[in-house]
């Protein structure tokens, strides 16, 4: 599994939760960059893809993500283990 | 009350209580929300249109949920943080409801419970719900 399929498999999960059917999803996607990505939305889509992957994160390995393409790491990460 | 604490929960935790929908609850939801519509006032109106008297409001019986989570899992420690509700059927004034609820996702990194619950009436789902909760530390 890649970088680039791990984000492709988060956009329609980030469309979900945002309402956002419209959202490309790229590796610099943040909080900042993403309208309707507040703090609760951001709960939701960590469960979303906790769900999705079959992983659970810790609140350490979440408070250092900078963005999508980080999260996909992560994931690559505890998908691998 | 019950209180929980994170450490105290797990997947497939359940709760369950009983409650009788009255008339008065359902003149009192009118009261505090302002929807008068005659469907959940009016026992003719009701009968007219198909029910077999006032259809009780839906938020009011989803109301029940709060209960569900403030009150019996986890409790005390509990901030709702979401709800998703679909009427299956409808409730009435003097219908006995059975609320359960289960837990069946717990996100570690934010403290987020999600609880699978439902509400019936004898065999009949009146409706069914995914919530969405936050434990705080006590």
């Amino acid at each position: 599994m890649d970088k680039n399929s791990v984000i492709q498999s988060l956009q329609p999960i980030f469309r979900d939760v945002l309402d956002l059917p419209e959202l490309q999803l790229t590796a610099e996607s943040n909080g900042s960059n993403v309208e309707e990505w507040d703090s609760l939305s951001h709960i939701n889509l960590v469960v979303a893809i906790e769900k999705r992957y079959n992983i659970k994160f810790a609140l350490g390995e979440l408070q250092d993500l900078k963005n999508v393409g980080d999260m996909a790491d992560l994931i690559i990460r505890k998908t691998q283990r | 009350m019950q209180a929980y604490c994170w450490s105290d929960l797990s997947v497939g935790m359940n709760a369950q209580f009983r409650v009788r929908l009255t008339a008065e609850a359902i003149w009192q939801f009118s009261c505090l929300s302002g929807d008068t519509n005659p469907l959940h006032l009016d026992e003719q109106f009701a009968r007219a249109a198909g029910f077999r008297s006032q259809v009780a409001f839906g938020l009011l019986t989803s109301s029940y949920y709060s209960q569900l989570v403030g009150v019996h899992l986890p409790g005390k420690w509990t901030l709702l943080h979401g709800l998703v509700v679909e009427f299956k059927a409808p409730a009435y004034s003097g219908d006995e409801l059975t609320v359960f609820g289960e837990i069946v996702h717990m996100t570690e990194a934010y403290r987020r419970l999600e609880v699978k619950a439902q509400i019936s009436r004898d065999n009949v789902v009146i409706s069914k719900a995914t919530i969405q909760a936050g434990v705080r530390e006590p």
